[in-house]
């Protein structure tokens, strides 16, 4: 505390010395306070003012020289607080360069980046090699990434003996320069205790400004996680839970479930029969159920409405994915998953998406050559392997006789697009494709008619993805001019925009009750957007590089999300929180996927491998003992190589089956 | 200071006519060529991204540049990565190397062959988990790239077929055991170095990439190998071997091994020579069939109840020849006394009345079919007496002594078994089965008990062939009858017979001794 004190005192001299009243009131308060929360940011001027008096008095030489002594006093601080002290030194590295280069010091700037860079390398490589690129003041300015640095500041939790330590060094050394930087970048967050854990330093890895100090604030807002309320699935539990002898819980539902059928007998004739059906088939549904392991150990999420009118479903269609649900393989760590895998063949390099239809029936390529293919695995493959194969090698031969005007393809050629066609999406009961292109356009196919039905335009730049939402109709579509938007299939313009990412939103996945997307962007967060009044809601930070895949956990209440590293994190929706980081790919992560009962994760790689996680024992573990910070806890449960086939897009199947798809690539 | 040096900037302006720069300018616009680049770069990562490669191309470099409505560089387009050399004398520096081409040779070049168009194949990654070591998890190149038409004739086999032109990667070393293992097998199976390889089979680890292989050998050489009973023999052994070792999961490839294993058990005629011991290859294989059910019956659950419906068609099938009626009642007593008594003892009875005329001397004057007969008898015997012996094990012992009365005749009635036996039997004295059942001691008796008890089954609702049989062989005894009687009593009623004959077999399984070898003793004698 006594260096503390006299570090203030020293301060509170200079400020006399200069006149600066306010600061010095300012810096009185801050005394008065003690453990509260330290706050430069309350004032920007002090920290202005103290920068320019380390700008006017000290040469560049300053910083290189604080700089390198403050890197080694961390180095040699004691173990206990240095991963705390280690973290102050990266935003001091980056904001010294920039300081340096809006100095107009470039030579100098550049020895200083070259002779530290190491040091942050491995956690913020990507960072660097576009700060490496500012080269001039202009810079600076133009590059987004260095602007929304240099506008905010970095907050670092620190403990209170740490930065008693940091102060008192900084004290001692009287290095000014230093001290400005860390003044004018950093909020300190001191708490008192214990130093945190080495793990808990997600936030100060990803620097995206502005949005640093609201994500906080947008991360309090209200989240309705819940499923849909009357969803296909709730109803199967219900009429399950009717027949099952469990005590209390039947009978409740059972009440639930005379109310809720009275009330959409009402609602609408053909619900109604349905629901009648329904009924009659719930003897049936009990013996499937009965088999069933305890879905509801977990408690029940509240249900919500849909924000959106949704679409009516067919009762043929109910019948046949109510079918679908009885049928369902249950999944655990002990009963992995089958994974069919489809290999796409001679792609030459060309193929950028794929994309399976939820029964796995219809398989779709997206090319680079502006070409969309679609598989019908049903014609192809009657009788397994060796016979597709035979079917493939009938219509090539064929192709070559008849040329490629009248020639049976094994395919259909879907042509339309006038760029590299980047994402594809099947409606869920696979009757239509969307499919995104470099053209800036999204296109609408019917797999029914074979045709080209809607050409949606709205985005300025290329249309990195597009994804139908759970229940069809509408579609949600991820693009370079840095905003996701939302569409219905009968309008042509979109019916929300979601602007607020830095950089490409990369990714975009509905939530499964439809009424959030999430998005991913290579400004390294994943953000969470209301669908009703377009708002971001949850800004998920935590990821070190552009993230490729998102998929949301079937009960909506986890994400997962996948990036370029081969990391993929495991997010609570509710508290936006990262639950846990599944490390073992050692590639792009190109596709995440959750099992229907949202047991297991499937996600793959450019590594050529399927990998399949444990999610109950990742997400519920680590709640219990959120304190006594057990990093790793999700388990990986299998990796299914394949060979040199990196795997673009993964589906489960209703029923619980895995497909996946890739091409195969020789030169890997 | 940038990494593009002043008289870069110098070149690329003469090279667009600007002649006179000024230093000032070539150093001020160095770095920002540097920037521009890395902000092009950035975004052809992007593109690459987003065109799932982790390889960059000049495609993504277009698209960077399309990106930001800058001309894109053309004439750099190619389909493969592009091949650098490395500039002599200067070390870190490469070039493209781009040869001149003569324009006429191009055009009276013939047209090249189309590119293979775009196919998709559907394989198994993974079942349940489990990865097959299918050819289709390896590499997969070459199968969609047929060159010639015939090809495919060959792929029309089963899904794995080791003949696929696929570099399926396997060890030097794999290769060289399979092919050891294979010879082994094919020529020297009753060398001691076959044993030490059915072992090694059994036990060594990191033999699972073989497996495929394996499985076809094995249905490939029993498909062709009928007629070599030591070779059928010793593929079974191999089977056997690699069921038993822990490291390798077979059930992938059960699918393709149980017709072979099937095939050995049921088939009608194994070996050509009179002098092949079949029956014990079948005994053998039955044991196999057994292990394979146990095993697996879990995870395939269809799997025992194809099987037992296979064997069952084989042998209620009166068409089949006896050495598969044998081999089906072997595979079906092994599976368990459950199933003896599930789909056996039902079918004692009219499956007796079949066999009845082939087993009499009068009847069938073939030496060689009442031989085999009288094996398919004593299998039944066994299998039966087996299910019993099974059933009485699984009672209580009943805690308080036995009825005399009941052991009285539990006595008599395997005193008479055996002379009925021997009256039986008198006409072919170096009858297997016999000393089979003899030396199997308990087994042999109760399985006597219940042909007894089954004949007296019978016996109880109608005057039958088998009844008929026994009792001419046995003689009108109406002792025996009585016995018969009670007997059939016991083993209608479930509760009393559990009780009642857990008492006998516990008085058998202690006095068995005293009293059973006499008569069998007198029977060798």
């Amino acid at each position: 505390m006594e260096n503390m004190q006299a570090v203030n005192n020293f301060v509170a001299a200079y400020l006399k010395k200069k006149g600066f009243k306010e600061a010095e009131q300012l810096l009185e308060d801050l005394q008065n306070k003690e453990s509260a929360p330290i706050d430069f940011h309350n004032d920007p001027e002090l920290a202005k003012f103290i920068h320019r008096f380390s700008q006017s008095e000290d040469d560049v030489a300053r910083y290189q020289d604080g700089y390198s002594k403050l890197r080694s006093w961390t180095y040699s601080s004691l173990d206990l607080y240095k991963h705390e002290l280690l973290r102050v030194l990266y935003p001091v590295f980056i904001h010294s360069f920039m300081d340096m280069v809006a100095k107009g010091h470039l030579q100098e700037a550049r020895t200083f980046f070259n002779n530290f860079r190491e040091d942050h390398e491995l956690m913020h490589s990507r960072d660097l090699q576009k700060l490496e690129g500012v080269l001039s003041q202009s810079h600076l300015e133009e590059m987004e990434f260095a602007r929304s640095l240099r506008q905010s500041k970095v907050n670092i939790k620190i403990c209170q003996y740490s930065y008693d330590l940091l102060l008192q060094y900084l004290h001692k050394t009287q290095s000014t320069a230093m001290l400005g930087v860390i003044n004018e970048h950093i909020n300190f967050q001191v708490s008192s205790g214990q130093p945190s854990s080495i793990s808990d330093d997600a936030e100060v890895v990803t620097l995206i400004g502005s949005c640093q100090d609201t994500a906080n604030q947008i991360n309090q807002k209200e989240i309705h996680w819940g499923l849909l309320e009357d969803s296909l699935e709730e109803r199967l539990e219900k009429a399950g839970g009717l027949l099952s002898d469990s005590e209390k819980t039947e009978e409740e539902n059972k009440e639930g479930d005379a109310d809720d059928t009275k009330k959409r007998s009402v609602e609408s004739g053909k619900q109604g029969a349905s629901t009648k059906k329904l009924k009659k088939e719930k003897a049936l549904n009990a013996t499937a159920k009965s088999a069933r392991p305890e879905a509801s150990t977990t408690p029940a999420a509240p249900r919500v409405k849909a924000k959106l009118p949704l679409p009516l479903m067919s009762t043929e269609v109910e019948q046949s994915i109510l079918e679908d649900l009885r049928n369902r393989v249950q999944l655990s760590s002990v009963l992995l998953p089958s994974v069919s895998f489809y290999t796409f063949l001679n792609t030459h390099n060309g193929l950028n998406c794929s994309s399976i239809s939820h029964d796995g029936s219809l398989v779709a390529g997206g090319f680079s050559d502006s070409s969309l293919k679609v598989w019908d695995m049903a014609k192809l493959g009657q009788q397994g392997g060796s016979s597709i194969l035979q079917a493939e090698n009938d219509s090539t031969s064929s192709e070559h006789v008849v040329g490629p005007n009248g020639g049976k393809r094994s395919y259909t050629l879907f042509q339309g697009h006038s760029g590299p066609v980047h994402s594809a999406t099947f409606s869920p009961l696979g009757d239509f494709i969307l499919s995104s292109s470099a053209d800036t356009t999204i296109r609408l196919w019917s797999t029914k008619l074979n045709a080209n039905l809607v050409c949606y335009k709205g985005h300025n730049y290329p249309v990195w993805d597009v994804q139908f939402s759970p229940v069809g109709h509408y579609f949600a579509s991820a693009s370079h001019d840095r905003t996701a938007r939302i569409w219905s299939m009968d309008r042509i313009q979109p019916l929300r925009i979601m602007a607020g990412h830095l950089s490409d939103v990369d990714c975009v996945q509905w939530h499964a009750n439809c009424n959030y997307i999430a998005t991913g962007s290579s400004d390294k967060t994943v953000r969470l957007w209301d669908v009703q009044n377009g708002e971001c809601v949850r800004i998920f930070i935590g990821h070190r590089s552009m993230i490729l895949s998102l998929a949301m956990s079937p009960d909506g209440r986890y994400m997962a999300s996948g990036d370029e590293d081969g990391m993929i994190m495991m997010w609570d929706i509710s508290s936006g929180r990262c639950i846990t980081p599944l490390m073992g790919h050692t590639s792009c992560v190109w596709t995440v996927a959750f099992s229907c009962e949202g047991s297991l994760l499937a996600s793959g790689s450019a590594d050529c491998t399927v990998k399949l996680w444990d999610v109950t024992t990742s997400a519920k573990v680590p709640r219990n003992e959120e304190k006594s910070g057990n990093p790793n806890r999700l388990r990986l449960l299998k990796t299914l190589a394949t060979k040199s086939t990196p795997v673009y897009s993964l589906q489960f199947s209703r029923r619980n089956l895995l497909f996946a798809a890739g091409a195969l690539s020789k030169n890997l | 200071m940038s990494i593009v040096a002043k008289e870069t900037i110098e070149v690329i302006a003469q090279s667009i006519g600007i002649n006179n720069l000024s230093d000032d300018a070539a150093l001020s616009l160095a770095p920002d060529v540097e920037y521009r680049m890395r902000e092009i770069m950035q975004e052809a990562i992007k593109c690459m991204r987003h065109s799932r490669r982790t390889i960059l191309t000049t495609d993504d470099v277009d698209g960077a540049l399309n990106l930001r409505n800058v001309e894109p560089v053309y004439g750099f387009t190619s389909g493969g990565p592009l091949q650098f050399k490395r500039a002599i004398g200067h070390r870190g520096l490469f070039y493209i190397d781009d040869r001149d081409v003569d324009l006429k040779e191009v055009i009276e070049a013939p047209l090249p062959k189309a590119p293979l168009d775009t196919g998709v194949a559907c394989h198994w990654l993974a079942i349940e988990g489990v990865q097959p070591a299918i050819p289709e998890n390896a590499p997969v190149g070459v199968i969609a790239a047929p060159s010639n038409g015939n090809t495919y004739e060959q792929k029309d086999e089963l899904p794995v077929d080791i003949k696929l032109p696929v570099k399926h990667v396997l060890s030097r070393e794999l290769q060289l055991y399979f092919d050891k293992i294979s010879e082994l097998t094919l020529r020297k199976s009753d060398s001691a170095l076959f044993k030490e390889a059915l072992v090694s089979l059994a036990t060594d680890s990191g033999l699972h990439p073989l497996v495929p292989y394996f499985t076809f050998f094995v249905a490939d050489e029993v498909s062709r190998g009928l007629n070599d009973y030591s070779l059928l023999f010793a593929l079974m052994r191999v089977v056997w071997s690699l069921l038993q070792n822990p490291h390798i999961h077979i059930e992938p490839y059960l699918h393709q091994l149980m017709p072979s294993v099937v095939t050995c058990l049921v088939s009608k005629k194994l070996g050509n020579r009179i002098a092949d011991n079949h029956w014990e290859l079948r005994d053998f294989t039955a044991k196999l069939v057994a292990l394979i059910c146990k095993r697996f019956g879990h995870v395939y659950n269809t799997l025992q109840t194809r099987l037992t419906k296979t064997l069952l068609n084989a042998l209620l099938d009166p068409k089949r020849a006896l050495t598969q009626h044998y081999g089906a009642i072997q595979g079906l007593a092994a599976l368990g006394p459950n199933v003896v008594r599930l789909l056996i003892l039902p079918n004692l009875e009219p499956y007796l009345r079949l066999l009845e005329p082939e087993l009499l001397l009068e009847k069938q004057k073939n030496e060689m079919k009442r031989y085999e007969a009288w094996r398919v008898y004593g299998a039944l015997l066994r299998a039966a007496g087996q299910g019993i012996y099974e059933r009485l094990k699984i009672f209580p012992p009943l805690p308080s002594p036995p009825g005399h009365t009941i052991w009285k005749s539990k006595e008599k009635v395997v005193t008479a078994v055996p002379n009925k036996r021997k009256a039986s039997m008198e006409p072919l004295e170096d009858e297997p089965a016999l000393k089979k059942i003899a030396t199997d001691g308990p087994i042999g008796s109760s399985a006597s008990v219940t042909t007894l008890a089954s004949s007296g089954e019978n016996d109880a609702g109608q005057p039958s062939s088998s009844e008929k049989k026994t009792g001419n062989r046995v003689g009108k005894d109406g002792q025996k009858l009585k016995k018969s009687a009670i007997l059939n009593q016991i083993w209608k009623d479930d509760l009393n017979s559990g009780h009642t004959l857990v008492t006998l077999l516990e008085l058998l399984g202690e006095g068995i001794l005293s009293f059973i070898p006499s008569p069998e003793m007198s029977l060798f004698l």
